[in-house]
């Protein structure tokens, strides 16, 4: 069985992409740059210029707003309260982006932020930008971590061609976090839990979808085994910058055996 | 008397489990001995330490345990004394008391001397989260600290958790205790603040080294005000030299820093021969003595360890998390290898999550230059991660036919490299060998 990696697109680059990753230094802990390596190499293999933009605590708002996609890892919670008062500075320009419905994925700490609080182990409350109707809470030590792998049917038709990716719908990853989310009324879960425990491991649910950002607990990294969902993700970011944007087909097969192997694992 | 029953027992276990090669006479017996006595360890070493006659040697750290260990006791070797220590692999606390009951002399138990050990070392490499306990335990002569990096992050936790965790435990170390720590690891050095034990550190001296951190280090924040760090030289990860402009914490010098001869080729092995050779300088062995071990040594199982295979040689570098899978690379392609064997399995002892193989710096180590096959449970998972890195590779699920086919394709002169992770080097090595070790 051969890998061919596959051949750049020797296209004019007429069309290009900014992807704001944020915090990429302290918000890297479960190989979340593995995103963003997805996104970018998608994106040259169809000839599209790609361009990461590394937010750093201090960032400049307007480079902030360059931004077509958005993308947030999780951390070590010494990481994550130097993020969070940074977040706190851009909050009404990130909230801004997120409303005009701006792309944007947000995995484990990053989803949490963006709910309104996290309630720590020890009955601390950390404030969060409150943009996504949701709360966290660790209900302390006495509670087991949530870990493993998980697989999840998302609730919405994810892929660029919906029919061509029927069968191979679900999303599957590795989850691992104390804190247990609730989704309140304005917001909508990004999937169904098959198997694993999702936002808290009691009512079925994972993750969550406000406009076009999404939160999420699936490390594994995520897109790279899911190619469905980083190609939604471009869809999504390039449709907005470009009017009736097509995304060109890739070989997948690769990702979708290792998808698959993932999911024969798992059930 | 209980003590008795349970080393006669034990004893018992470790001789059925190897007529009968059940393979679990490292963890069972101590696991017996420590439900009918959880101060069992403490009970047994007390008398001894008081005498002085055997002294205690404790090995941590993510990366680099059972090679400093085998270094340890090539050193005690070559200086004439004895050792026991615990099986590769069972690095928790029935490991240890599993160690101290095959050590303990049959004689001594008829002549209700429970418990004797005759040997002049007891050296333990500690799993991460059982340091606090060993240490409590064992309340040990030496303990010496390699380093701190991300591993297995769904069974240990994050790297500060752990770093506080060792914190605490070694606030209550009395001044009978010598750390041995690394002063290029931020964390690491740091446990040396808050101790009534005496301190010494290694660490290297200036090398080609970069002052640039590169992706996946995971310390790079100070241990006493959370102020991001300044580096003016990094070895690899975050080792290197330190400092924090907020609260002028800085990495303490090292008294040992350099050695005329390392016994294995990368940085993080240069590191581990320091680690050994401080011990040795504490135990006021000769420097000759340490270098002599140095020339005769031989790696640990999996670790630089070379195998002739249907005529070719192969050589295991057990790669486990990023950091050791990166300076497995670096190592590599220094000593001129062109062709690679990447395994990935993600069982128990691996870890479940294989979100980290992402953290790997494949882009910025290797040139197109390399051949790399892929295989193990999780190979479409490397493999996939190759692709993004833009690499030609081979994937082949089936770990004894990836492996031939990786050495057909290599001339006579050239050695094929096998990273494993844990699992699947004790795999490949039943492969490779014939037999099973663990």
């Amino acid at each position: 069985m051969k890998n061919k990696s596959s051949k750049y697109t020797l296209d004019v680059k007429r069309y290009s992409l900014t992807i704001g990753w944020l915090y990429p230094e302290l918000m890297n802990t479960y190989g979340d740059r593995g995103n963003i390596t997805v996104l970018m190499k998608r994106c040259q293999w169809r000839g599209i210029k790609a361009e990461v933009k590394h937010l750093n605590p201090g960032f400049s708002i307007s480079e902030l707003k360059k931004c077509d996609l958005l993308l947030m890892g999780g951390a070590q919670d010494k990481q994550q309260e130097i993020v969070n008062k940074d977040l706190k500075r851009v909050k009404a320009p990130l909230s801004e982006m997120i409303e005009k419905a701006t792309p944007g994925l947000y995995v484990c700490g990053g989803f949490q932020f963006l709910g309104k609080y996290y309630k720590e182990a020890d009955g601390n409350i950390i404030e969060g930008l409150g943009i996504f109707d949701l709360y966290t809470e660790n209900p302390g030590k006495n509670h087991p971590r949530l870990i493993g792998d998980i697989v999840i049917n998302p609730m919405f038709e994810l892929g660029h061609k919906p029919e061509a990716i029927s069968q191979k719908q679900v999303v599957v990853g590795f989850e691992n976090h104390g804190g247990r989310t609730h989704l309140g009324k304005n917001i909508k879960p990004l999937g169904k839990v098959l198997k694993g425990f999702g936002n808290n491991g009691k009512d079925g649910f994972e993750g969550a979808v406000y406009k076009n950002s999404f939160g999420t607990y699936l490390h594994g990294p995520i897109l790279p085994k899911n190619s469905h969902f980083a190609d939604y993700l471009l869809h999504l970011a390039l449709d907005q910058k470009y009017k009736d944007f097509e995304l060109k087909d890739l070989d997948d097969s690769l990702e979708w055996q290792a998808h698959d192997s993932a999911l024969d694992k798992i059930s | 008397m209980i003590n008795v029953i349970s080393i006669i027992l034990g004893k018992a276990i470790i001789f059925l489990s190897n007529t009968l090669n059940l393979g679990s006479g490292s963890t069972w017996p101590g696991h017996i001995a420590l439900s009918i006595n959880p101060n069992f360890i403490k009970d047994i070493l007390r008398s001894h330490m008081e005498s002085g006659k055997l002294k205690v040697i404790i090995i941590a750290g993510t990366n680099g345990k059972t090679t400093t260990g085998r270094l340890v006791t090539s050193i005690i070797r070559e200086n004439g004394k004895t050792y026991l220590q615990n099986k590769a692999g069972a690095n928790l606390i029935n490991g240890l008391a599993s160690a101290i009951i095959k050590g303990a002399s049959i004689f001594s138990l008829a002549r209700r001397d429970p418990g004797r050990l005759n040997q002049d070392y007891l050296i333990f490499e500690s799993d991460e989260n059982a340091l606090p306990e060993v240490l409590q335990q064992t309340n040990p002569d030496y303990v010496i600290v390699l380093n701190l990096f991300r591993d297995q992050l769904d069974r240990y936790g994050e790297v500060n958790t752990i770093a506080k965790k060792w914190q605490k435990a070694f606030e209550k170390l009395d001044n009978k205790t010598v750390l041995i720590l690394n002063t290029d690891d931020p964390q690491v050095s740091f446990l040396s603040k808050k101790t009534n034990a005496k301190v010494l550190f290694f660490g290297l001296d200036k090398t080609n080294g970069e002052n640039k951190l590169k992706h996946g280090a995971d310390s790079i924040y100070c241990p006493k005000c959370f102020h991001m760090l300044d580096f003016t030289e990094v070895h690899f990860s975050h080792l290197g030299s330190w400092s924090c402009t907020n609260c002028n914490l800085k990495r303490p010098k090292p008294d040992l820093s350099n050695l005329s001869y390392y016994p294995l080729p990368g940085t993080y092995n240069k590191y581990n021969s320091l680690a050994a050779a401080l011990f040795a300088k504490a135990e006021k062995i000769s420097s000759k003595k340490v270098k002599k071990a140095f020339k005769s040594f031989t790696p640990a199982f999996g670790r630089q360890e070379k195998i002739k295979y249907k005529g070719r040689y192969v050589q295991l570098f057990l790669s486990k998390n990023p950091t050791s899978f990166n300076e497995s690379l670096s190592t590599v392609k220094e000593l001129g290898g062109k062709n690679f064997l990447l395994v990935l399995n993600d069982r128990i002892p691996d870890g479940l999550d294989v979100s980290w193989i992402w953290d790997i710096n494949f882009e910025e180590i290797l040139d197109k230059n390399f051949n790399i096959t892929v295989a193990g449970d999780r190979c479409y998972d490397m493999g996939l991660r190759l692709k993004y890195a833009e690499f030609f590779t081979h994937i082949e699920p089936d770990l004894r036919k990836a492996l031939d086919h990786a050495v057909e394709n290599i001339s006579s002169e050239q050695v094929l490299y096998i990273l494993p992770n844990y699992s699947s080097m004790l795999e490949i090595r039943k492969i490779l060998t014939g037999r099973k070790i663990l």
